[in-house]
């Protein structure tokens, strides 16, 4: 808090500079497991600075880790000898200037809360669950607690606290290495429901003990399960963000208040979901709104930040895509896979690429419980499978929408593990395109 | 700061607890990036300090880094990675082991041609500007970026077995991109491609000359957009360097690591189709297929003394003459398979926990010219620059696609083809290798970002590899 001050004592000093500040204090409890058991924890701290001065339209960046006053202005020092050196970059205008606040949150720091003792007490509860099937289990418990600080000339002050919790467990089979997945993810331990977590976790192993089938290559009719559709739209992600517009990379370039999708779907960027991982501000500073992206299939908004927003001369919005939601329907699961005559359920991605990205081409696999779906059952388990399809086309095949949603969690692993959710329900999409098998499960 | 790694030592040292390694990193990091000719980020992370203690007690690893070097926090620390391991090891069935290992004493210091850290920012800027300007002007290219990092990084590496090695080291990666427009579709150009890593200081910048590049790539984009696809099923492809060391990344240097037959990357990375019992006997590709794991060769950003629980560096044969014979593996693993370690326990920087990486991970050259290659191919394609990479979670079944292919009819190249997109299953795939160039086409690439662990760690490695040829390939895949 401290430091904060000094940042802010800094911008006052240089009324002639535009300087912006992100002071970050994290920590992340981070458990790993195999074969039902430990295979490491880790404990991390770190504090770091990252900086940009801008000097008209001059700018440089720098980042310290755990810096004093002293270390900062010397390397500001070091800056203005060289900023007058550097060719101006003509699109930046200004530095944010959205001064609104969130309600601020005090939050439980979860890594206290759910200390490594508990989580092994949890952990032993799966493992013991799911041997009776002979599976064992693998995955990730972690608990982060981060507190940051955005400071700039422009008045922001801005403070955010998170302690997300991130569960990922996966039960393999232990004959053939069939495996499904459950996981958890949000702020409020309280509501982490460890039975129905493991109700859900068996019910997978029991459905992952049947016959392994491959299938062949071809258009199938597949119910994807709520981590698949959130997985896709976090892809399609890359052309909402308002910079692909201007690096001519966005498959909604000219579309906005266009039919794009069926009527069926409707997408809002949410951060202040209940059940789901919540943000104040995005990475200018600017409040965190829910904003609808797809409304009724028609394209309604991009991620506007700040540069590119005053660039591109397009309103900011503050939004950055970390909380989708994706709209209920009108249909059971049970009712969606029980209208299905030959085809498959699709429990997790894996691997995608774009093969050209404004087209939303893309390429992956299937991954963690793939299973074929005959006169509306699932009848056995499936290899994986590679399929290569344009995602927007994915999402036009979307028939029946789920009346049930799903937190999902999903982590953007680098860096401080960043964490964060959506809310989505199964999907039945037609004509899904299968480009091959892996030939294992 | 070598007093520093000393005194935890030593404080290690007295504790009851079977094995520990201390590491401290010291790292600067400066990225120049221009937009459309402009200026659009010039930034450094230096002296950016972290501090990693892993703990062998009861049986369990335990883990604590720091970036916080202060006396308490490194108290700390070294309590909280004792504790992570006594306390993990209450859920630890089969208890990790660790052989005593021989000490080494040891320092290398990496010495660039050109220091970019001491270079004169002002010149670095004004290099870098000419060729952004040259990407710009022509109206179908509607984006372009030059991209360049410099990487320096100081380490100490100290285990409770007595070795003491630190080193220095300095990476470099240049890139520029082009992406052409005929409001219709777009198409992209890189250069020197992605996998564009290289030990070295601003000298490897120079090597792959951007600015004498720059019109082809804008050329090559601008033609594509008119090229065809490759409408053959099935095609004799001749993979250039620049695309065949991701070839060789993808599906044979992840899948060697001993880690995934354990399923300790399950959870994120995926498993192998490698299991045990295929070491000695399994065929995972042509008789001309020798693939090895080098951290000894000084020209590859995967050189080391020791890795980062104290094994020596070495040249290990992973698939000789075609068969599978070997894994990369740490300690424990290697002991769990029944062979000698590899040295291939590395991390990021020292407050991230080592893992299996690769490290100079190569494919051992054959005879003759890219040139004698081609001219020996009478129908086929030619194709370099990857632009789309996916390998399932076993690493059996992968899919490519590169920015660029040229048709080769006759021994000759013909005209050229847009994102040429090839399958293969793994072992079937390198079983069609029919021709490796030689040593004259041989050389390292590289990437500062293969990713690994949760959470991630992006490595730097090399690649070392010449241009190959695989017989009827899939490549008719389309979205």
């Amino acid at each position: 808090m401290q430091f904060q001050k000094e940042l802010i004592k800094i911008c006052e000093k240089y009324p002639q500079l535009k300087l912006n500040f992100h002071y970050k204090i994290w920590e992340t409890d981070f458990l790993r497991f195999y074969q039902s058991q430990i295979n490491y924890n880790i404990s991390k701290t770190s504090i770091s600075l990252s900086t940009t001065i801008y000097k008209e339209k001059k700018s440089y960046s720098f980042s310290l880790k755990d810096p004093t006053k002293e270390i900062l202005q010397n390397k500001i020092d070091d800056v203005l000898k060289l900023i007058d050196q550097l060719p101006e970059d003509p699109d930046f205008v200004d530095l944010e200037d959205d001064l609104s606040k969130s309600a601020e949150k005090e939050k439980t720091n979860n890594i206290e809360k759910v200390s490594l003792k508990k989580k092994i007490e949890i952990l032993e509860k799966f493992s013991s669950a799911v041997e009776l099937y002979d599976f064992k289990i693998y995955g990730t418990f972690i608990c982060n607690y981060r507190t940051l600080y955005i400071v700039n000339s422009n008045g922001l002050d801005k403070r955010e606290i998170s302690s997300p919790i991130y569960l990922e467990c996966k039960a393999v089979n232990q004959k053939n290495e069939v495996t499904v997945l459950e996981a958890y993810g949000g702020e409020r331990f309280e509501n982490f429901n460890e039975e129905e977590f493991t109700s859900n976790l068996v019910g997978k192993v029991k459905a992952a003990t049947g016959e392994v089938v491959d299938v062949e290559s071809g258009e199938y009719e597949v119910v994807l399960a709520p981590r698949c559709i959130g997985d896709y739209l976090l892809y399609l992600e890359s052309s909402i963000y308002v910079r692909s517009l201007d690096s001519k990379q966005s498959y909604f370039e000219g579309k906005i208040d266009q039919k794009v999708f069926p009527e069926n779907v409707t997408i809002n960027d949410n951060p202040s979901h209940p059940d789901l991982i919540n943000f104040d501000y995005n990475g200018d500073g600017h409040i965190y709104k829910k904003l609808p992206i797809i409304e009724k299939g028609v394209f309604k908004n991009f991620f506007v930040d700040n540069y590119y927003g005053r660039k591109l001369k397009m309103d900011k919005n503050g939004a950055e895509g970390e909380a989708l939601v994706m709209d209920t329907g009108d249909k059971e699961l049970n009712e969606m896979i029980g209208s299905v005559k030959k085809g498959l359920y699709i429990s997790s991605l894996h691997y995608m690429n774009f093969i050209n990205r404004r087209e939303t081409s893309i390429t992956g696999l299937t991954r963690d419980g793939t299973f074929l779906i005959e006169d509306g059952k699932i009848t056995k388990v499936v290899n994986n499978l590679r399929f290569t399809e344009n995602i927007s086309d994915i999402i036009k095949g979307i028939t029946d929408i789920e009346n049930k949603s799903y937190t999902i969690p999903y982590s953007s692993n680098y860096g401080e593990f960043g964490i964060y959710s959506a809310r989505m329900p199964h999907v039945k999409v037609n004509g899904f395109k299968i480009s091959s098998s892996t030939k294992t499960v | 700061m070598k007093k520093l790694v000393y005194d935890i030592i030593n404080k290690l040292n007295a504790q009851n607890i079977t094995y520990a390694d201390v590491r401290f990193t010291d790292t600067d990091n400066q990225q120049i990036y221009f937009e459309k000719g402009k200026l659009k980020y010039f930034g450094s992370d230096m002296d950016s300090l972290a501090l990693g203690i892993r703990v062998l007690a009861d049986g369990c690893w335990g883990f604590a880094g720091t970036t916080i070097l202060t006396q308490t926090s490194i108290d700390k620390t070294i309590k909280r990675a004792i504790s992570n391991a006594r306390i993990g090891s209450k859920f630890r069935k089969e208890p990790a082991s660790f052989k005593k290992l021989k000490q080494v004493q040891d320092s290398y210091l990496f010495k660039p041609i050109e220091d970019p850290f001491l270079m004169d920012d002002k010149y670095k800027i004004d290099f870098h500007e000419k060729v952004a300007q040259k990407l710009v002007g022509n109206e179908k290219i509607v984006y372009s970026n030059v991209y360049t990092e410099f990487y320096r990084q100081y380490k100490i590496f100290a285990n409770t077995d007595g070795t003491f090695v630190d080193t220095l080291v300095y990476d470099t990666m240049p890139m520029m991109y082009v992406l052409a427009s005929n409001g219709k579709q777009s198409m992209s150009r890189t250069y020197p491609g992605h996998m564009n890593a290289r030990r070295g200081g601003f000298e490897e910048v120079r090597k792959v000359k951007l600015e004498e590049n720059t019109d082809t790539i804008i050329e090559e984009a601008i033609k594509l957009l008119d090229a065809p696809r490759i409408e053959e099923e099935r095609a004799d492809i001749i993979i250039g360097s620049g695309h065949l060391a991701l070839q060789l990344h993808e599906s044979a240097g992840h899948a060697t690591e001993a880690d995934r037959i354990f399923g300790k990357e399950i959870s994120y990375a995926g498993k192998t189709f490698i299991k045990p019992a295929m070491l000695g006997n399994f065929r995972y590709g042509s008789d001309l297929v020798n693939i090895y794991s080098d951290s000894t060769n000084k020209g590859g950003m995967g050189y080391h003394i020791v890795d980062d629980e104290g094994t020596p560096g070495a040249t290990v044969d992973i698939v000789k003459n075609g068969i599978l014979v070997d894994q990369q593996t740490s300690q424990e693993n290697a002991a769990l398979l029944g062979v000698q370690p590899s040295s291939n326990m590395l991390a990021s920087y020292a407050d991230d926990i080592p893992l299996i990486r690769m490290t100079n991970f190569c494919l051992a050259p054959g005879k003759g010219s890219l040139d004698d290659l081609i001219k020996s191919t009478e129908n086929g394609y030619y194709i370099d620059f990857t632009k789309t990479w996916s390998i399932d979670d076993n690493r059996n079944n992968f899919q490519f696609t590169t920015e660029i292919g040229w048709k080769i009819e006759n021994g000759e190249l013909k005209h050229i083809v847009k994102e040429p997109t090839y399958f293969g299953i793994t072992p079937e795939f390198w079983a069609a290798c029919d021709g490796i160039c030689g040593e004259e086409e041989w050389d390292f690439q590289g990437t500062f970002h293969c990713g690994k662990g949760e959470p991630g760690q992006a490595m730097h490695l090399s690649h070392g590899v010449a241009p190959a040829r695989f017989k009827n390939i899939v490549c008719n895949v389309k979205a």
